[in-house]
């Protein structure tokens, strides 16, 4: 009998110890895997977006919608450092008065350039000239269409709280995307019909929310930013520009509050790992210092007596964090796709990344490896007469 | 019944085992009183904003007020109707039509737009002070009316470049607002806000002839429903009233719903974990303990006395566990936790709030933790032939 065959074997002397502790553990490496999931996702948020776009808008306040004109002077100013195409568009908060608790982003968008800018966005030939020659036509994204109910040459009643009245469209086409950087949830319509509205106020015509344009080379993004807010700097609204890439990661600086707790959670999860574990090596050492008497009397050496207990709880970790990571595959494997569809525009991903697989059965042995380093200790360190004459 | 102090003795005998378990369940109870005390802060801090007397009044359809406008000339016949509106000593109305804006702010510390959030500014009437009569500057004095003068709320100071006591910060380019004094709120959402002359923010937002909301200063709450019926019957006013309350109320259901729900995945996931760290002990307890079960048995104590004994041993040491994590989360209360409200977009800072609901709850948590994972262990415990159990 080789001593790891027989540090096996004493696992299976107290059964339901060692099943409860690889249950503790699995669950706690679930808790930690789940909280991975959520920070990873939510910081991919930056990673997905497109590199080549740059947002601009009113430098004070999101809230202040920039004049009309501003589209053509930022084309002219950023034209000659390599933006090819520019759009823009305002924010709808489109609500479906059937279902108002339904939240979606409502677009107003200019419908002869935003194709080319958002060419992520993919649809059909045939709906392409229907968004081009119907004022009312609106582009929905897949997964809002399912929400909805709508399907391609359906008419649909929208409400707003920004613009008031009853707001009909015709969805010229349910889109999907080619890219994570634009989400299938969100509801497209032409600015012109919003615009050319009689009941927009004077104050409230010929006004945008912000411009996208489209660079050809992504690496020039802050220097062409820069550019465009100094081509604006003397007018009387300034405008502030970044790549669509550093506005996500803003927005994620803004939940960071978040984030952290998310960070502290994880922390005590792996505290209570910890301590799941130790209790069980600690009782289990305890228990057998009489057996560990006896082999010290054999002739075994106490770097032996400290790899039994090492191995021992080295194995239930890993056991438990193979139990935690099949969980949370299952568990994710089976909401992501649902989070994903529901939740596009905040978490891009929902799924289990490799190296925070490693990560977690990591912890999982680490935690083993620390909570057996002093009952391992004691245990070799007893004195062999001692540990004899004592009782359990 | 055996004797508690039998299960006090047993409970410190083994002592390292004891704690392992009892810090198991405090890090929960912790979680758990953590959501449980950011939840309540969210409900009061938003509560406290509105009166039952105060009627709030946004265009038809909004959701917010930052996402409302409403022309000067329509709220006149509103604010100033005897019937309904409370006056002043001096016969004047008590009702203020306000401007919100949402600015971008550089955090503390940091500058160009590195690290930005949204920061309200409400652009305030010169008789605010006295509708909002619970409002009370702390340090420094009330803006001049007509100037660039502005207030800001207590939980500023710290967060913002420029927005402290006696600095200065840009409100749009070559606009410079002077903070020359801080007021108390009783700590509602207020205390987030800067107040700006509300012709300041006007001209510096481009809000001309506009107002974002009307609140009025009821006769008594009452009234409101008759208000109500007053305000929305002009259907060309395309108006709408609400009990400032029950304004913030909604703002509150969506942000402390998800605080609750995510707290209590959390709670109840790491909860399975310290549940299993119990039974692991408790289990323990009984292995080791077999012998003076069955002298207890032998003695005539029922089996019924046996599982409740073990039990009472398992609660009492999960209710000493829920102690400790009440003690360990009730500090939080100090800390500061700013939070994006997400029907505004600008950043609010709640605390934790401790209420007589947090401790309860929590000691009835440890309780229940305690109840489940002692309960198999009991339940073994009681099964034991008193024979062989007394000849192990």
């Amino acid at each position: 009998m080789t001593i790891l065959t027989l540090a096996a074997r004493n696992l299976t002397r107290n059964k339901t110890r060692v099943v409860l502790t690889v249950l503790g553990v699995g669950v706690a490496v679930l808790a930690f895997m789940l909280i991975r999931v959520v920070v990873w996702a939510w910081s991919m948020g930056g990673e997905v977006a497109a590199k080549d776009r740059i947002g601009t808008r009113d430098k004070i306040t999101f809230v202040n919608r920039l004049p009309l004109r501003y589209a053509q002077d930022l084309k002219d100013a950023a034209a000659p450092l390599g933006v090819t195409h520019v759009t823009y568009m305002d924010w709808f908060g489109g609500k479906d008065p059937r279902n108002d608790s339904l939240f979606f982003g409502a677009f107003a968008v200019d419908h002869a350039t935003f194709l080319d800018v958002y060419n992520e966005l993919s649809i059909s030939p045939e709906a392409r000239e229907r968004w081009k020659s119907d004022p009312q036509a609106a582009l929905v994204g897949k997964n809002l269409a399912k929400k909805l109910q709508v399907k391609e040459g359906d008419k649909i009643t929208l409400i707003s709280p920004i613009y008031p009245g009853d707001w009909e469209f015709h969805v010229a086409a349910v889109y999907r995307s080619t890219a994570k950087s634009f989400d299938e949830s969100s509801f497209i319509f032409r600015w012109d019909y919003l615009n050319n509205n009689k009941a927009l106020p004077a104050s409230q015509k010929d006004r945008i929310g912000w411009l996208a344009a489209k660079l050809t080379d992504p690496g020039r993004s802050a220097e062409i930013s820069k550019a465009i807010d100094k081509a604006f700097d003397d007018r009387d609204q300034q405008t502030l520009s970044m790549s669509e890439r550093d506005l996500n990661t803003s927005f994620v600086g803004m939940v960071a509050a978040v984030l952290q707790i998310l960070n502290i959670a994880s922390f005590v999860i792996l505290l209570i790992l910890g301590l799941i574990l130790g209790n069980t090596i600690a009782m289990g050492v305890r228990e057998r210092t009489y057996e560990h008497g006896v082999l010290r009397a054999l002739g075994f050496m106490p770097r032996h007596i400290t790899m039994f207990v090492v191995a021992e709880a080295l194995f239930i970790g890993a056991l438990g964090g193979a139990f935690g990571l099949a969980l949370a595959y299952a568990l994710v494997g089976a909401i992501g796709p649902r989070v994903v569809e529901d939740f596009g525009a905040m978490f891009p991903f929902f799924e289990i990344t490799p190296p925070s697989a490693l990560v977690g059965f990591g912890l999982a042995l680490l935690a083993g490896l620390i909570s057996s380093l002093i009952p391992s200790y004691r245990a070799s360190r007893l004195e062999v007469v001692n540990a004899l004459r004592r009782i359990g | 019944m055996v004797p508690i102090t039998y299960n006090v003795r047993s409970l410190l005998v083994r002592k390292i085992s004891t704690i392992a378990s009892l810090v198991g369940i405090a890090l929960v109870v912790v979680v758990s009183s953590c959501s449980s005390m950011l939840s309540n802060g969210i409900a009061r801090t938003l509560k406290t904003s509105g009166r039952a007397d105060t009627a709030i009044i946004m265009r038809m359809g909004s959701d917010a007020e930052m996402a409302s406008g409403i022309d000067v000339s329509r709220i006149s016949t509103v604010v100033s109707n005897p019937n309904f509106v409370a006056q002043d000593k001096s016969g004047n109305s008590l009702g203020v039509g306000e401007i919100v804006v949402v600015k971008t702010a550089d955090r503390a510390g940091t500058t160009g737009g590195v690290s930005v959030s949204n920061v309200s500014i409400r652009g305030v009437p010169a008789n605010v002070w006295d509708v909002r009569d619970d409002v009370k500057i702390v340090r420094g004095r009330k803006p001049q009316p007509g100037t660039d003068e502005v207030a800001i709320g207590k939980a500023l100071p710290g967060r913002f470049q420029g927005v402290e006591f006696g600095a200065n910060f840009e409100l749009k380019k070559n606009r410079v607002a002077q903070v020359v004094g801080v007021f108390d709120a009783g700590g509602s959402a207020f205390e987030s806000e800067i107040w700006a002359d509300v012709d300041t923010v006007r001209q510096a937002f481009g809000r001309q002839g506009v107002v974002s909301s009307v609140r009025v200063r009821l006769l008594s709450p009452s009234k409101f429903e008759a208000f109500k019926t007053f305000v929305e019957s002009d259907k060309t006013l395309g108006l709408m009233a609400q009990r400032e309350d029950s304004y913030y109320e909604k703002q509150t259901e969506g942000m402390a719903g998800m605080v609750k729900a995510i707290g209590w995945v959390f709670a109840f996931l790491f909860s399975l974990g310290a549940m299993i760290g119990a039974a692991i002990t408790m289990y323990a307890q009984v292995a080791n303990r077999s012998k003076e079960v069955g002298t207890l048995r032998a003695l005539g104590f029922s089996r019924f006395a046996i599982l409740l004994s073990f039990l009472v041993e398992s609660v009492m040491m999960c209710f000493a566990g829920g102690v400790l994590g009440v003690l360990l989360a009730l500090p939080l209360g100090l800390v500061e936790f700013p939070m994006m409200n997400m029907a505004t977009w600008a950043e609010v800072v709640f605390r934790f709030e401790p209420s007589a609901g947090t401790i309860i709850g929590a000691l009835v948590f440890a309780t229940v933790m305690g109840i489940v994972g002692g309960f198999f262990p009991a339940w073994r415990a009681s099964k034991l032939s008193p024979v062989e159990a007394m000849r192990t």
